[in-house]
């Protein structure tokens, strides 16, 4: 024996009830899709890794405090520059107004 | 654009220009989904009146380009490239090549037979 539309009807209304799907019989478009889909947002921007305490911002949070570090690269990195400077191998100093990088390129 | 980049730079690993563009671009996307799946909603619903849905369509093309998913790119987090990069480990060809002959990339081994 078939079972009447209307009871099936009946059934399908109840199982939307219980499992909070919305009652659509008629199959209307009701976008009810883009409801359901996730949000993509939060996986898609945790793509690059996240920036990591580095040794500035020891650094920096020490400085406010009056206790000064030690940073041997930047050290070497100084001092190299005074090497170079005594050697004349220094940066040349920078042009202030307009006239004088003028100057400075009819020298050749 | 600018005006959405992080005034602090936010991300560790090889940052270079592009990589930076392309993360402030997921930021983007990220703050602005619900608005665009809101809008998407109305647009696809055919009960709603038709004024309604034009109006939400209108809306959802003029958003600023940052917001749309299909400007993001998978670039590798080593190297900043962005072609060939494995989406299991958001590394390219080559770094994946480099790490994975390192023994940096746990479960991956040379094939040989």
């Amino acid at each position: 024996m078939a079972t009447p539309y209307s009871r099936v009807l009946d059934l399908v209304k109840v199982q939307c009830r219980v499992f909070s799907m919305t009652f659509n019989p008629d199959r209307l478009r009701l976008g009810n899709k883009v409801l359901r889909q996730r949000l993509r947002g939060p996986t898609l921007a945790a793509w690059y890794p996240k920036k990591t305490v580095s040794f500035r911002d020891l650094q920096d949070a020490v400085k406010p405090l009056g206790l000064t570090t030690f940073d041997e690269a930047e050290d070497d990195r100084e001092e190299a520059i005074q090497i170079a400077k005594l050697r004349g191998k220094g940066r040349p100093k920078k042009k202030r107004t307009a006239a004088e990088s003028r100057s400075a390129k009819k020298k050749k | 654009m600018s005006q959405f980049r992080s005034k602090k730079l936010d991300i560790g690993g090889f940052i270079n220009a592009r990589v930076i563009r392309d993360h402030t671009k997921r930021k983007v996307f990220e703050q602005y989904e619900p608005d665009r799946q809101a809008l998407r909603y109305i647009i696809r619903n055919t009960s709603l009146p038709q004024r309604v849905r034009a109006q939400a369509q209108l809306q959802l093309s003029t958003m600023h380009a940052y917001t749309r998913p299909t400007q993001i790119k998978n670039r590798c987090v080593a190297g900043g490239i962005a072609r060939s990069v494995f989406r299991n480990f958001r590394l390219a060809r080559y770094q994946f090549r480099m790490q994975a002959l390192a023994g940096e990339l746990p479960g991956v081994r040379k094939a040989s037979w």
